[in-house]
């Protein structure tokens, strides 16, 4: 197990959450070189980084250590990256972020069936990654905070609980989809465009990945809707965006 | 301007099939015109051999009633009918000069021969047929009309021409749909090649069961596959090199950000060239994202796209995500929508932003208009404009305007244009440079717009 503190002067600490403690991120890499720079300047950007070089050690690591946020290549020695994701998000609703040098289409819709909350290609600066990281951690509360619950057809959300029930029965999503459906809940029917949903949720400025939303609203409908190739709740907008139908 | 092969095929057929029955038509007329004479020739001669008989028991009788006889025989029929006798001429039916018999058809018939002629008598055509009677000092004269017969000639011979016309044609039809036929592969070779030509490297040929087809088949797609393997392989090679380099890539990157933050522990020579090293590694960044973009763009087709992309909206979006003061767009009614990638429409209008903001000074008017079907965006900048000469150069890799060597700080990667004119080809698009009303350069991107 290699832990590193955080070195030098941090501009700002990442917060986790209410308690202010920092993030602690699981950085699972096999090239060495890589886990360094980007451990060092994740440090920097007031990230605490344990590191792991293959799937197996990660598994270890999460017995004995918690984390915030999974940073995980692909091709690592061994168990295989997207077997790692799979068997992650199997265990939990723990935040992946994918970090690969595959970039093609496939690849990237891949990842994020395999259960990943973002997908970042290599090159990257820790700066991007660490706003990707923000976002995830970022607890999302509807804009009218007095609000109890949404309702949206026979879905019930309660944002403060993190709790979302399906005709009664309770639904688990994970934190990103649980997101995605109170964001889109919020404006009530009103169409939010694939930019504000990218900016609201991943904290995207621009030039978000497209494909990320697709794939996490196909995964939001598999758990949310009573046929997801026929959704009655979360409706696409040819051309503009998504929205909700039925909210009370 | 010399025929083409397949029109001379056709004439060829054509006049061929002319010939054919040309000759055919000939002989048929002939012939058919000899039979049917002869025919009427006889029937007239058997029938002018029984008047004559019937003449020749009135004159044996002696009897009164010569006149009405003759009479009689031309009463049913358009004949005439003329009987010499020593003491003159008796005649019947139509007035007809008897000097118009020709002398040699008497003579023959005094000689005691009966004789057949064909003439025209008062401009119709006519066949005489002299008979000897009486004892032979007599000559019965009888002329059939021939009008019937001729009639009937001219009527065969219009219908013999009009079939040789028609034969003509259809021979030429025959052989222009023939003649196609039979060059239908080379037709097919002539579009695969300007295919092939145009990009299109997987065009193949199909499999022609004909031997000396097949063989042109196979050598034009072993060609052309030997063509594409390459050119993938080029393309392959590049996005190889460029995919290794993402991990040092990212190393370096994480490295000089740590370096950066301490930019101020270094002073002097260390620190000048810590700066180097830094603005170095970003623009050795730009470069390879910008080189495995275009690259990953040459081996894979585009994915599941087809997105329906409101391009105003979209610029807007572009421009709110640029740190530059943001400008007013212009659009036409009703936005204008297209129809495809997402990610290709940002790069675009970025990459076409960022060369304003790197050549000219930054853009000063924003537009995205629709006309005739197709949509336009147009990015028009103040700088110096773009000569008439480095209008389409500069959309090539790493073409550098006349700005060559002028990379101050925050060069592009040489790629920006070339990417834009990568991604509108993808998009079915065209994109090219304009002079600016007022100074300056124009660049227009024309996409098809989508159905709304």
């Amino acid at each position: 197990m290699m832990q590193r503190s955080t070195r030098g002067a941090p501009v700002r600490s990442l917060d986790r959450g209410a308690d202010g403690t920092q993030a602690r991120l699981l950085l699972v890499e096999d090239d060495e070189r890589i886990r360094q720079a980007l451990g060092l300047a994740l440090a920097d950007e007031g990230c605490e980084v344990v590191e792991a070089g293959s799937g197996e050690e990660a598994f270890d690591l999460l017995e004995t250590t918690r984390v915030d946020v999974v940073l995980l290549d692909l091709m690592l020695p061994g168990v295989d990256g997207l077997d790692v994701c799979r068997t992650l998000r199997a265990r939990g609703d723990l935040p992946i972020i994918i970090v690969s040098a595959r970039a093609d289409s496939a690849d990237v819709i891949e990842g994020l069936e395999a259960g990943a909350d973002d997908y970042v290609t290599k090159p990257l600066v820790a700066s991007e990654l660490a706003a990707r990281i923000r976002a995830l951690l970022r607890r999302r509360h509807p804009a009218d905070a007095a609000r109890r619950s949404l309702v949206v057809g026979e879905i019930e959300i309660f944002p403060d609980e993190e709790v979302v029930r399906r005709a009664g029965t309770q639904v688990h999503l994970t934190r990103t989809e649980f997101r995605l459906l109170v964001e889109l809940a919020a404006a009530e029917g009103r169409v939010v465009t694939r930019e504000e949903l990218l900016k609201r949720v991943w904290g995207y400025d621009y030039f978000g990945d497209t494909r990320l939303l697709d794939v996490h609203i196909r995964r939001l409908r598999r758990k949310v809707e009573r046929d997801p190739d026929a959704p009655e709740s979360v409706l696409t907008v040819r051309g503009r965006g998504y929205k909700v139908s039925g909210t009370a | 301007m010399p025929l083409t092969l397949r029109r001379r095929v056709a004439t060829a057929f054509g006049l061929g099939s002319l010939l054919l029955t040309g000759v055919l038509a000939a002989a048929t007329w002939n012939l058919a015109g000899d039979y049917m004479l002869r025919q009427r020739e006889q029937s007239a001669v058997r029938q002018a051999e029984v008047n004559a008989l019937l003449v020749a028991n009135s004159l044996r009788s002696g009897s009164e009633g010569l006149g009405e006889l003759l009479a009689g025989l031309t009463s049913d029929s358009p004949t005439s009918v003329l009987l010499q006798r020593p003491g003159g001429w008796i005649t019947s039916g139509r007035r007809i000069d008897p000097t118009v018999l020709p002398d040699d058809l008497m003579d023959e018939a005094s000689a005691g021969v009966p004789a057949s002629r064909r003439l025209d008598v008062d401009r119709v055509p006519v066949m005489a047929v002299a008979v000897p009677t009486g004892g032979g000092s007599d000559v019965f004269v009888q002329l059939f009309p021939l009008l019937e017969l001729h009639r009937s000639l001219s009527f065969l011979g219009v219908v013999l021409v009009a079939g040789v016309a028609s034969s003509g044609f259809l021979g030429f039809g025959l052989g222009a749909w023939a003649s196609r036929r039979a060059l239908r592969p080379l037709a097919e070779l002539t579009a695969a090649a300007s295919r092939v030509a145009s990009g299109e490297l997987h065009t193949r040929l199909p499999q022609y069961r004909d031997r000396d087809l097949a063989a042109l088949a196979t050598a034009f797609n072993d060609t052309t596959e030997a063509l594409e393997a390459r050119v993938r392989r080029d393309a392959r090679f590049a996005g190889d090199v460029s995919h290794e380099l993402r991990s040092p890539l990212t190393t370096m990157t994480n490295a000089a950000a740590v370096l950066r933050r301490r930019r101020a522990e270094l002073t002097g020579a260390a620190g000048q060239a810590l700066d180097l090293l830094l603005s170095e590694v970003a623009r050795f960044e730009r470069m390879v994202v910008d080189l495995l973009e275009i690259s990953r763009d040459h081996q894979q087709a585009d994915g599941p796209t087809g997105e329906i992309v409101d391009l105003a909206e979209l610029v807007r979006n572009v421009l709110a995500a640029r740190s530059r003061a943001p400008i007013a767009v212009e659009v036409g009614a009703p936005p204008p929508v297209v129809q495809g990638d997402r990610r290709r429409l940002d790069r675009i209008v970025s990459n076409l932003l960022d060369n304003a903001d790197r050549y000219a000074g930054g853009a000063v008017r924003l537009a995205v208009l629709r006309a005739r079907g197709r949509v336009r965006i147009e990015v028009d900048d103040a700088g110096p404009g773009v000569p008439e000469d480095m209008r389409e150069r500069v959309f090539e890799r790493f073409a550098r305007g006349t700005q060559a060597g002028q990379r101050g700080q925050g060069g592009g990667s040489g790629l920006g244009l070339a990417l834009v004119a990568q991604h509108v080809r993808h998009l079915g698009g065209r994109v090219w440079i304009e002079d600016r009303p007022g100074g300056g350069a124009r660049f227009v991107v024309e996409l098809p717009e989508a159905e709304h």
